[in-house]
């Protein structure tokens, strides 16, 4: 009997993903709802602290798989992302930084109201900006959409994703040091950090586009380079202690640009990244632990609707200056409103790193569950509504 | 409802439609874009017309009514300007070409029109396949008389349009080995083909149009997908066999060879238009489509098989006076060159050599869109 655990315990991760996938179809078709809240909600249900079917988050293979997993999503992110258009057009990029400092400063306070100490209030800040990448484009990829509301949601995550990453990285050196003399030391080696990140992604970036030129075959498919040198790149990230998020994202960015023969690289990275995307949403939602979901909630459901305010305003605002209707603008805002899969990764890998404040930001794992199970639901929302998704229409079988 | 009366026209006037894809910069797909650039341009005075089309990956301009090529083709220029400067502002890649060389006829979203609605619900598939991109001129004819006159005597010179405006090589992905390939997908549509051959409008109005309205089967000229068709209410033909050239410069052309031809054939010097003459009209076409320039088409009063190019670049010689009075010279050189040189279907394919990718061949499709403006972005 008793060595029946350790083949239980093998079989927990298989398994798990299995139950997540036939959830997410399922529900899919029940609800119309998005796949990967299904995938969260059964992470979270199977995880440690709730069924405990599923180990505690350690580093181990999956937490490894659940990164490349992130990788691939972000590097999809950056080949979306058109540098032009946000020069010829730069009220996106001042629409984006108008809502983010608008969600760091309400935030800020907001948990400072709540009884928070100042560094977690301003952690919770810096998190806060962000827009999950692996939310955003698992959707519009599911949905089809396209328009601009699609189009503004993918620029603005990127942009975010840096802001916070940056932000955060100053926050967290700032909590290292203790001290507001040393605050310039924390922005400048946050900075080295985001270039560093940035330069080793753009190398990839044009090394790997080169190397399939030298290949001479172009018209061949390009996914399996891609995908192998997104893990790669994973790797060498967290070995050098750069954010593999900036440099998977330079790393995309950077193949877009310099492309001279395209190569087309399947959208999501098909099969394989079907699959890591269902271990990635089950993985992170199986870090929460019920008991502190419990305990942050009221301040989390405040904290997602003041952000959900912070955003829709900040990108409403200058929508019309963009070039497109108040709706839409309004839409793009509430689009971005995706949180959890990129505040858990980068926490996990902060906990892992010796950073224990993580401990401290309870309401976190609140916000990141409510958003786990709402925010695809959100997104989704807002992108039916602008009317960017097909609609099955009936054909008529006969002449009306 | 009865057709309309044809209305009177100054005779040679013109104006040009143009469909045109919206393609998304990131991935050289066709993209949803039409509604968000059709809000942006309604914030402004547009030259001459915009509108959307059945899916929402195309748009449709038109020219006003112009007397001579330069003002058409300053107006064209101007059009597309303003075009790609919202297009800049938006992320959208804006291309010519009468067909997307990848897309998938069944991502296509239909635009939510009336008459779309019904299009799609009626054709199925189809409408959704028509996501194809063509160029229409009008020519202004006087009267409906001359108006069936020029339908008829042009017949002979369709293949010449096929071959110079052709640019779809490319159909889902593959080379489709036909210079233009769009006009396959009109034929698949049950009203399209040739006009019934009759030379008054009178008999044209009450022995063919009254009885086909009677069938139930048409209820306007809008439901004839011919390649020449009358518009009464513009006192106009349209020219529909063109694919969307790659460039405005192209497609003004294209609408001063049109112009110089009519000129020419209100003369009537040449032989009458007989029904015998449609003996030759599809396979011609279908040479013209299938080869382009390379294509060989049968006379239809010698039945002697000619070049196609040679043909061309013997006719746009014969108009040269003709061109000379409307000062329309210098697009008949234009299109010498083409003839010379190759189409657009030519220029697309050496793309596609080059660039090892159908990727590739739309962003340089883009590119020659934006014509003097492409300099301003790398």
């Amino acid at each position: 009997m008793l060595d029946l655990l350790p083949i239980l315990t093998s079989l927990a991760w298989p398994f798990a993903i299995a139950i997540a996938w036939i959830a997410g179809e399922f529900g899919q078709r029940w609800t119309g709802l998005p796949r990967i809240s299904f995938y969260g909600l059964v992470g979270f249900a199977l995880g440690s602290p709730q069924l405990g079917i599923l180990p505690l988050p350690d580093i181990g293979p999956v937490s490894m798989l659940a990164d490349v997993a992130f990788g691939l999503i972000l590097f999809e992110l950056g080949y979306r992302i058109n540098l032009h258009w946000l020069r010829t057009n730069p009220w996106i990029g001042v629409s984006g930084l108008a809502e983010s400092l608008a969600t760091f400063i309400a935030v800020y306070f907001i948990a400072g109201a709540f009884g928070s100490a100042q560094m977690t209030a301003l952690m919770l800040a810096s998190l806060s900006m962000a827009t999950s990448p692996a939310t955003v484009v698992r959707v519009i990829n599911e949905q089809r959409s396209s328009g601009q509301v699609t189009e503004r949601v993918l620029h603005l995550t990127a942009q975010n994703c840096v802001l916070a990453v940056f932000a955060f990285n100053v926050i967290v050196a700032f909590w290292i040091f203790r001290t507001f003399e040393d605050l310039g030391d924390a922005i400048w080696n946050s900075l080295v950090l985001l270039a560093m990140s940035i330069l080793t992604g753009a190398v990839f970036g044009l090394a790997v586009p080169a190397l399939l030129r030298g290949l001479r075959n172009p018209r061949q498919d390009a996914t399996a380079a891609f995908a192998l040198a997104v893990i790669l790149l994973v790797a060498l990230s967290y070995a050098g202690g750069l954010s593999p998020v900036v440099s998977t994202l330079a790393f995309g960015l950077v193949a877009r640009h310099r492309r001279v023969a395209f190569s087309q690289a399947q959208r999501g990275f098909g099969a394989l990244g079907e699959l890591l995307t269902v271990l990635l949403f089950v993985f992170a939602a199986s870090t929460l632990d019920w008991q502190k979901v419990a305990a942050g909630s009221l301040l989390a459901a405040v904290l997602v609707l003041a952000r959900l305010v912070t955003k829709t305003a900040g990108v409403m605002a200058f929508s019309h200056l963009a070039g497109i209707s108040w709706r839409k603008g309004a839409l793009a805002g509430v689009a971005l409103a995706p949180l959890s899969v990129f505040v858990i990764l980068l926490l996990e890998h902060a906990r892992l790193a010796g950073v224990h404040v993580v401990e401290e930001l309870r309401s976190v794992a609140a916000v990141t569950m409510l958003l786990e199970v709402f925010g695809p639901i959100i997104i989704q929302r807002a992108l039916v509504w602008a009317h960017e998704i097909p609609e099955p229409r009936p054909e008529a079988s006969h002449a009306p | 409802m009865p057709l309309e009366p044809f209305t009177q026209s100054t005779p040679l006037t013109f104006g040009v439609e143009l469909e045109l894809q919206l393609v998304s910069l990131s991935d050289f797909d066709l993209t949803a874009a039409s509604p968000d650039l059709l809000h942006l341009l309604a914030r402004k005075p547009f030259p001459g017309n915009v509108t959307p089309e059945i899916t929402e990956s195309m748009i449709e301009i038109n020219s006003s009514v112009q007397s001579t090529y330069p003002a058409l083709l300053a107006e064209l220029q101007e059009i597309r300007d303003t075009l790609v400067a919202a297009g800049d502002q938006l992320n959208i890649g804006i291309a010519g070409g009468g067909t997307h060389p990848f897309q998938h006829w069944s991502e296509q979203k239909i635009f939510p029109k009336a008459r779309f609605e019904h299009l799609s619900s009626l054709y199925g598939y189809l409408a959704k396949q028509f996501t194809v991109f063509g160029q229409h001129v009008h020519i202004g004819c006087g009267d409906g008389d001359n108006a069936m006159y020029l339908l008829h005597a042009l017949s002979r010179y369709i293949p010449h349009f096929i071959a110079l405006s052709s640019s779809s090589p490319f159909v889902q992905g593959h080379d489709s080995h036909f210079d233009s390939a769009r006009l396959n997908s009109v034929f698949a549509f049950p009203m399209s083909g040739r006009a019934p051959f009759m030379l008054s409008w009178a008999e044209f109005e009450s022995a063919y149009f009254a009885k086909m309205e009677r069938t139930g089967i048409v209820k306007s000229m809008k439901d004839f997908y011919w390649d020449l068709r009358p518009k009464p209410e513009y006192g106009t033909i349209e020219l529909r066999v063109c694919d969307t050239p790659l460039t405005v410069e192209r497609a003004a052309a294209l609408a001063a060879y049109l112009q110089a031809l009519c000129s020419y054939l209100l003369e009537r010097f040449d032989e009458p238009p007989v029904e015998d003459d449609y003996l030759v009209y599809n396979y011609n076409r279908f040479q013209a489509c299938r080869f382009g320039l390379e294509g060989a088409i049968t006379h239809p009063k010698t039945y002697e098989t000619v070049s196609l190019r040679e043909d061309i670049l013997a006719t746009l010689n014969k108009m040269e006076p003709y061109a000379a009075a409307l000062g329309s010279l210098d697009g008949l050189k234009h299109l010498a060159l083409a003839a010379a040189h190759g189409s657009d279907a030519t220029l697309l394919r050496q793309q596609y050599e080059q660039q090892g990718s159908v990727e590739g061949m739309v962003h340089a499709a883009i590119n020659w869109f934006r014509g003097e403006r492409r300099f301003r972005r790398r």
